[in-house]
């Protein structure tokens, strides 16, 4: 943030394309932290977001998983929701047109089974106006079919971002497991069946254990960790699947401020997610894109696009701009 | 009985975030604090029953924010003094018990559906344990609204009898009467507040309206007694949650067979916030919920 009587820092070009859509900024709400966009209207200023990424929404409407379905870890949280959402006929016919009304740039996350649940899906939402572009869920750690590791497979999601392709003008964003032996691979994957973006990463599969009870704390027994505990973790398939491919990489992963959004910019993200933060503080969206902006005015930087990549593999180890003192990278 | 007339109409989101003060905290029998937090002026004040979202500013030892059921609301002026009564059991709460006055958090609120006090009917207050925290709000109120309450006080032993003399005091003036029990008979009734309940019962004037909150299975034997007997009953549940406004899904409970008819019945008009025809949402649709709402033989 700008020191008192500092001049306003200078206008930061913080544009983003990802496939045939403009994005006013790098900063997206990760889907399942932010409802159908509504539920925090009221505290965020929509519009001024790069994008609401809204929850899956699955052909058939889905109940989720049983409880427990949260517990929390140090510095995460466990989710095993289980894709709890309307499904795609009161989608379109209630979330839709109060989603036109926000005037945001809307993102529809899709979740299917199979290639064909996602075609269908596409088929009917592909034209609509009021969204931008899809993020398909190739992640879902908590479903017990159509999950993350049913995705995991290059080849497949080759051969359905292929089948999703002509289906829409919208941008084809995939998200990406991290829980894989080589994100790099799945990316890879992704770019030659022609999608316009990657994210990188869901969730992480992990477990916490009640010991005196002698239970799993969650119902499902495992759940997808989310939260600082796996920024780093993030930060590192995040680089390594912007290495692989030339299509933009949406960074995502325990973002809790404008500095942790830039780390993943740094390693070669050209946009970001904030999730679980949005769980701590319904603002925290509004406050990262507010700090990243912030720090890159008052470096002098002129655009986001000219300072992402600076960590990148294969940049040159230099610092894309001189810092202008004040505080240090955090260890 | 149905979940639309059990609970309040559906409104859009109310809450907001604010930096609060703590104005005082005191230990509150053993084991137990009692928080004051001063809210800044606009905050809308939450009703009884209702809860909020209590952020440790960092560092916290804690990444969520803690849900807590607010045990009294008072004003002077501008301002408005939250207060929670909570026992500091885990490593969030902990911290929360060593603030002092002039530090702060962020409060998040009012969140969820409070009890329907309005409603006809004598009112039956039912605490197990720290569930009293809740009731003695409600006792605020109906004292206020110049309604007497008959109030149910259950716990292990008189050791965890939490705030007894806060609620006898409350019930003071209009003359509610206070019906103790403890399952080791250490003070008043021996055996559980529902077997109290049930003993006196036939001695209240009818028809009963039931507003309960402790450990689920003590709200469990209130919303099958409710059942049994015909009288309305509405109980405070408890969920892990994460966001507390609807938005995570992460606190459903086990909808009863009724209430995923009317669900579906109404289902035009739910918003989606409010759960699915299978699991209510315990942050929106609830924390309290209609005897009727919820299947009991699932809740945990």
């Amino acid at each position: 943030m700008s020191a008192p009587g500092r001049v306003k820092a200078r206008a930061v070009d913080m544009r983003v394309k990802i496939g045939p859509m403009t994005l006013r900024n790098p900063v997206l709400t990760a889907s399942g932290t932010f409802g159908y966009g509504d539920e925090y209207a009221h505290v965020v200023d929509l519009e001024r977001l790069g994008g609401v990424i809204t929850k899956t929404v699955t052909l058939k409407p889905r109940a989720g998983n049983p409880p427990v379905r949260i517990a929390e870890t140090p510095s995460g949280m466990l989710n095993s929701i289980g894709l709890e959402n309307v499904g795609l006929v009161r989608f379109r016919a209630e979330k839709l047109p109060r989603l036109a009304s926000l005037k945001a740039t809307v993102v529809a996350s899709i979740g299917g089974e199979t290639p064909r649940e996602l075609a269908k899906l596409l088929e009917a939402l592909g034209s609509e106006p009021g969204i931008a572009g899809f993020e398909i869920n190739f992640s879902c750690p908590n479903v017990a079919r159509g999950g993350a590791r049913y995705w995991a497979v290059p080849r497949r999601l080759e051969r359905t971002m292929k089948l999703l392709r002509p289906l829409t003008h919208g941008a084809l964003i995939a998200k990406l497991s991290p829980d894989v032996t080589s994100v790099g691979d799945l990316a890879i994957a992704c770019e030659q069946g022609r999608a316009d973006a990657v994210t990188a990463v869901n969730t992480f599969v992990g477990m916490a254990v009640d010991l005196d009870h002698m239970r799993h704390r969650l119902n499902r027994a495992t759940g997808g960790l989310s939260g600082p505990a796996i920024k780093p973790l993030a930060l590192a398939r995040c680089h390594e699947a912007a290495s692989a491919v030339r299509i933009p990489v949406v960074g995502s992963g325990g973002i809790m401020s404008g500095r942790d959004a830039l780390e993943f910019i740094a390693v070669g993200a050209s946009a970001v997610q904030v999730g679980t933060a949005s769980f701590v503080r319904p603002r925290a969206s509004a406050d990262v894109l507010e700090e990243m902006t912030a720090y890159l005015g008052d470096r002098g930087v002129k655009s986001l696009e000219s300072w992402r990549g600076g960590l990148a593999a294969g940049a040159a180890r230099r610092p894309a701009v001189p810092a202008t003192g004040g505080r240090r990278g955090s260890a | 009985m149905s979940s639309s007339t059990a609970a309040k109409p559906h409104e859009a989101p109310a809450w907001s975030q604010v930096r609060a003060r703590v104005l005082s905290q005191r230990d509150y029998g053993p084991g137990h604090r009692w928080l004051d937090l001063e809210v800044p002026p606009g905050f809308l004040a939450p009703e009884a029953g209702q809860f909020m979202q209590l952020l440790l500013l960092p560092p916290s030892p804690v990444l969520l924010p803690r849900p807590m059921s607010v045990a009294g609301v008072t004003r002077s002026g501008r301002r408005t003094v939250v207060g929670f009564l909570y026992g500091p059991v885990g490593a969030g709460t902990r911290a929360l018990a060593r603030l002092v006055p002039g530090d702060e958090v962020d409060a998040l609120g009012p969140l969820g559906r409070g009890y329907p006090l309005e409603r006809p009917g004598t009112p039956v207050l039912v605490a197990g344990g720290r569930g009293v925290a809740p009731l003695l709000f409600a006792a605020d109120v109906l004292r206020r609204g110049g309604r007497r309450c008959e109030f149910f006080f259950g716990a292990r032993s008189r050791a965890q009898l939490v705030g007894l003399d806060d609620a006898r005091r409350r019930l003071g003036r209009l003359g509610g009467r206070l019906h103790v029990a403890t399952d080791d008979g250490s003070r008043g009734f021996g055996g559980t507040v529902v077997a109290l309940l049930d003993r006196t019962a036939r001695r209240l004037e009818g028809p009963l309206a039931i507003h309960a909150c402790g450990p689920h299975g003590m709200l469990k034997a209130v919303a099958l007694w409710a059942l049994r007997h015909d009288a309305q009953a509405w109980l405070a549940m408890e969920s892990v949650m994460a966001c507390g406004t609807g938005v995570c899904r992460g606190c459903p409970l086990p909808r009863s067979e009724a209430s995923r008819t009317e669900y579906l019945r109404a289902r035009g008009d739910a918003p989606s916030l409010l759960g699915n025809s299978e699991y209510a949402m315990c942050c929106t649709e609830g924390p309290v919920f209609a005897a009727s709402d919820l299947d009991w033989d699932r809740v945990e």
